[in-house]
C-alpha cells in the first residue's frame, strides 16, 4: 500500500501544473494545429463546421514569394539582432559590474528604463526618431559634415525599403533587450569568487584575456539560456515592425506580420492559413533550439 | 488553503478551455426582447469631446422613448475595428448598434454578422431620401443590412497663399497639376506635391478619370483591370508625379496620407496634397493655418472633375442582438435628419440624406465646395465584392504595386501582377 502511495505522490504533486500548463499552453497548440488544416472565418467562429482543407493552407504559404523573403528577413534579422544583444547586453553587464555607488545607479536605471519601455511605445518613438517630418535621426545627420556621412538626408525615408526598416528595427529591439542581457550577466558576475579575477590580474593577462578564460566558461550556462531565449524573442517580432512599416510595405515583412496579415489583416479573417505560418514558425524555432540545446547537452556543459 | 488555491487554479483552467471552444449559436433570426436595460453601441474612430457630447443628446432624445435603456458607447480605433469584429464574432459578445466602414459592409454581410433590417428600412419614413448609391452598398440579394450614415470625398488641399504669390491659376488638367507643384517647389524649396503610395482611395481617383477601373464584373467573375491601358497609364501618371517628373518626393512611398503629408501641408512644407474634408480638425490641430488653406477637386488628365471614391460609414446591427426594435429606433435617432447633418458638420463630413447634400450650404462654404462639387461630379464604389478587404487591407495590393513602380519595377508587370491578385481575391 505504502509504496504504490509513494509512486503516485509526486504525479499528484505535479498534475495541477501540468493541467493548468495543458489547458493554457497545449490546448492551444493543438487547437492551431487543427485550425491550419481547416477553412476558417467568422462563420466558423461562430460555431458553424469548419471545413477540413487537408495541407491546402501549407502548400499555399509555401509557394507564395511573400513567405520567402519575410522567411529570410525573419532569419537574418534574429541572426544580426541576437548577436547584437549578446554583444551589447554583455559589455554593459560588465560595465556594471566595474561601476561604483552613483554611477552604478544611474547607468542601471537608464537600462532599466529601456527594459521597461512597452514595445509599442517603443516602435512610436523611433518610428518619430527615423520619420522624415521633424526626425531627429535625419536632422543629425543632415548637421553632420557631409564628408563623414553623405548629404541629402533631410528627407530619407527609413521605411520605404527593407534595409533600412531592418536597420531602424535592430536598433530598437536591441535597445530593448540588452538589459536583460546586461542585468542577468550582472547576476552571474556577482556570484564569481573575486579571487579568480585578482589571481588573473597578478599574472598580468589582459582585460580580453581574462573575459573569454574566466568569465565566459564560468557563466556559460547562464549565456545558453540568455542566447536561446532572444532567439525565441527576435525571431516573433512583431509590434515594432507592423508599426514601423505595416501592411503597406510587403516587402519588408517578417514571418509575424505575414501571418497577421494573412490571418487578421481585414474583416475576412483567415485563422486557417494564419496558423499554418504560426505553425512553420514555431516549427522553425523548435528546431533551431533543439539544435542549440543538444549541441551543449553533448559537450555536457548544461550538467 | 493549498487545497482551495489549487482547486481555483484548475478551475480557472477549465473556464480558459471552455472559452476557447466557442458556444455554437446559429444563424437565426435576431431576438426581440422588448426594451433592453443595456443598449451597446460601437462607434469607429479614438472618439473626440463633440462626438460624445453629440452622443449624449442622441442618447437623451432615445431615452424619451426608452426611458428605462442605459446606452453604452464603445470607440474602437479604425486599426482594431477588424479584430473586434472578429471577436465579436467569436465570443458572442457583439454590440447591438454598430458603425461600419463603407468598404466592410459587404464582408460583413457575407460572414452573416448583420441582422436583416430590409423590413424596418422600408417602414422608416426619412429613409426614402437616403443616397440611393450609397444605399445599394448596403444590399445584398435584395435584402438591405446596413444604412448609410455619413460620408466624404477626396480633394486636393492646396496653399492658397503661395497660388496667389506666385500667380499659379487652380489646375484643371494633369499637366497644370505637374506644373503647379513645379513651380512651388522651384521657389519655396518644399515638395509640390505629395503622392504617398498607400493611399488605394485618392489612387483610384485618377484610374477612374482617365476612364479605367480597378477590376471589372465579367459574367459571375470579378476581373482585374489595371493592365489595360488607360488604368495603367493613369498610374504611370501618379507613380510619375516621383518617379520622373520628381514633383513629389520619395519620403512618402510606403505611407498614407496621415504618416507625413498631412503633418508637411499643415506645417508649411508641402504645396499639396489629397485628403477628405474631414482632415480639416486636424490639420487645425497641427498648425491653424485655415486662412492659406484651399480645396479644389481632383482634376481630370486633360480637364473636368475626376470621379471620387465615396468614404464613409454605415450604421448596422449585429447579429445576435436581442433587441432588435430598440437597435433600430436608436438608429433613427441617430441618423434622423437633423442629427445627421449636426454630426456631418461637426466631422466635416457629407450627411447620406439626398435633400441635405442639394442645400444650398455647401455651394457657399469655401473649403466645403470643392468636396460638395467633386460629390456631385460623381461618387464611385469599390468593387462590390467580399473580397475587396482582402485586396484593400490586408494584401493593400495597388498600394504595394504603386510603391515598387515608384521605386523602378515596370508599370506593366506590377499592373498585370495586381490583376492576377484581384483575380485570386476578389472571387473568393
Amino acid at each position: 500500500m505504502i509504496r504504490t502511495r509513494t509512486r503516485i505522490t509526486p504525479y499528484l504533486l505535479i498534475l495541477p501544473t501540468l493541467v493548468v500548463i495543458g489547458a493554457l499552453l497545449f490546448w492551444p497548440m493543438i487547437q492551431i494545429g487543427m485550425l491550419s488544416a481547416q477553412q476558417v472565418g467568422h462563420r466558423q467562429l461562430r460555431g458553424e463546421p469548419a471545413q477540413w482543407v487537408g495541407t491546402d493552407n501549407y502548400t499555399a504559404v509555401l509557394e507564395s514569394d511573400l513567405f520567402w523573403s519575410s522567411f529570410m528577413h525573419t532569419v537574418l534579422f534574429a541572426a544580426v539582432a541576437v548577436t547584437l544583444t549578446m554583444a551589447v547586453g554583455t559589455a554593459v553587464g560588465l560595465l556594471l559590474n566595474q561601476l561604483r555607488g552613483r554611477m552604478s545607479n544611474f547607468v542601471a536605471g537608464g537600462v532599466m528604463i529601456a527594459w521597461a519601455t512597452p514595445p509599442i511605445t517603443a516602435a512610436i518613438v523611433f518610428s518619430w526618431l527615423f520619420g522624415s517630418t521633424g526626425g531627429l535621426a535625419n536632422w543629425v545627420l543632415e548637421a553632420l559634415p557631409d564628408a563623414l556621412v553623405g548629404g541629402g538626408w533631410r528627407d530619407y525615408n527609413w521605411f520605404g525599403s527593407p534595409f533600412p526598416t531592418y536597420v531602424v528595427l535592430t536598433v530598437c529591439v536591441v535597445w530593448q533587450s540588452f538589459p536583460f542581457v546586461a542585468v542577468s550577466v550582472l547576476a552571474g558576475l556577482k556570484s564569481v569568487p573575486g579571487e579568480l579575477f585578482e589571481a588573473a590580474k597578478v599574472d598580468g593577462a589582459s582585460a580580453w584575456r581574462t573575459f573569454w578564460r574566466i568569465t565566459f566558461p564560468l557563466l556559460r550556462p547562464i549565456f545558453l539560456v540568455l542566447l536561446v531565449l532572444s532567439i525565441i524573442w527576435d525571431f516573433k517580432v512583431f509590434t515594432q515592425l507592423f508599426v514601423m512599416s505595416g501592411l503597406a510595405n510587403r516587402d519588408a515583412y517578417n514571418l509575424s506580420l505575414f501571418a497577421y496579415a494573412e490571418a487578421f489583416g481585414s474583416m475576412n479573417a483567415k485563422l486557417g492559413l494564419g496558423s499554418a505560418i504560426a505553425t512553420v514558425l514555431t516549427v522553425i524555432l523548435l528546431v533551431v533550439t533543439a539544435l542549440y540545446v543538444r549541441m551543449m547537452v553533448r559537450r555536457g556543459e548544461l550538467a | 488553503m493549498k487545497t482551495s488555491r489549487l482547486a481555483a487554479l484548475a478551475a480557472l483552467a477549465l473556464v480558459v478551455t471552455g472559452c476557447g471552444s466557442s458556444t455554437g449559436s446559429t444563424d437565426g433570426a435576431a431576438g426581440d426582447g422588448g426594451p433592453p436595460p443595456i443598449l451597446t453601441v460601437w462607434q469607429m474612430g479614438p472618439g473626440s469631446p463633440e462626438q460624445t457630447t453629440f452622443l449624449d443628446g442622441v442618447e437623451a432624445e432615445f431615452r424619451k422613448n426608452y426611458p428605462n435603456t442605459d446606452v453604452v458607447i464603445k470607440y474602437v480605433p479604425w486599426s482594431q475595428a477588424a479584430t473586434a469584429f472578429q471577436k465579436a464574432a467569436a465570443g458572442g459578445e457583439g454590440p447591438d448598434v454598430t458603425e461600419i466602414g463603407n468598404t466592410d459592409v459587404q464582408s460583413h454581410i457575407e460572414q452573416g454578422n448583420l441582422a436583416d433590417i430590409s423590413a424596418e428600412v422600408n417602414a422608416w419614413p426619412e429613409g426614402k431620401d437616403l443616397n440611393k448609391g450609397a444605399l445599394a452598398n448596403d444590399q445584398a440579394n435584395g435584402k438591405t443590412y446596413a444604412v448609410p450614415w455619413y460620408g466624404g470625398v477626396r480633394a486636393v488641399w492646396y496653399r492658397k497663399d503661395w497660388f496667389a504669390e506666385l500667380n499659379i491659376a487652380v489646375p484643371k488638367s494633369w499637366p497644370e497639376l505637374v506644373a503647379a507643384a513645379r513651380k512651388i517647389q522651384d521657389t519655396k524649396k518644399v515638395p509640390g506635391i505629395a503622392a504617398p503610395s498607400d493611399q488605394t482611395n485618392a489612387i483610384l481617383s485618377f484610374v477612374w478619370a482617365n476612364g479605367g477601373d480597378i477590376a471589372a464584373k465579367e459574367g459571375n467573375k470579378w476581373v482585374g483591370k489595371l493592365a489595360d491601358p488607360k488604368a495603367r497609364q493613369a498610374l504611370e501618371f501618379y507613380t510619375g508625379l516621383v518617379r520622373t517628373e520628381r514633383v513629389a518626393p520619395d519620403k512618402y512611398v510606403g505611407k498614407n496620407e496621415l504618416q507625413g503629408p498631412q503633418q508637411d501641408f499643415a506645417l508649411g512644407q508641402l504645396g499639396m496634397y489629397i485628403d477628405g474634408s474631414w482632415a480639416l480638425p486636424e490639420l487645425k490641430q497641427i498648425k491653424d493655418d485655415s486662412a492659406n488653406w484651399g480645396t479644389f477637386p481632383v482634376p481630370g488628365p486633360t480637364g473636368g472633375t475626376a470621379p471620387v471614391f465615396s468614404g464613409g460609414s454605415d450604421l448596422a446591427i449585429w447579429q445576435t442582438t436581442k433587441s432588435k426594435k430598440a437597435s433600430f429606433d436608436y438608429i433613427t435617432v441617430l441618423n434622423n435628419k437633423r442629427n445627421a447633418q449636426v454630426f456631418a458638420d461637426s466631422q466635416k463630413f457629407l450627411p447620406q440624406f439626398t435633400d441635405l447634400l442639394r442645400g444650398s450650404r455647401y455651394a457657399s462654404d469655401p473649403l466645403m465646395s470643392a468636396f460638395a462639387t467633386a460629390a456631385n461630379a460623381g461618387v464611385r464604389f469599390t468593387p462590390t465584392s467580399k473580397g475587396w478587404a482582402d485586396y484593400e487591407q490586408s494584401k493593400k495590393v495597388l498600394p504595394n504595386a504603386v510603391k515598387e513602380v515608384m521605386q523602378g519595377a515596370s508599370v506593366e508587370t506590377a499592373c498585370k501582377q495586381a490583376d492576377q491578385q484581384a483575380g485570386q481575391l476578389l472571387n473568393p
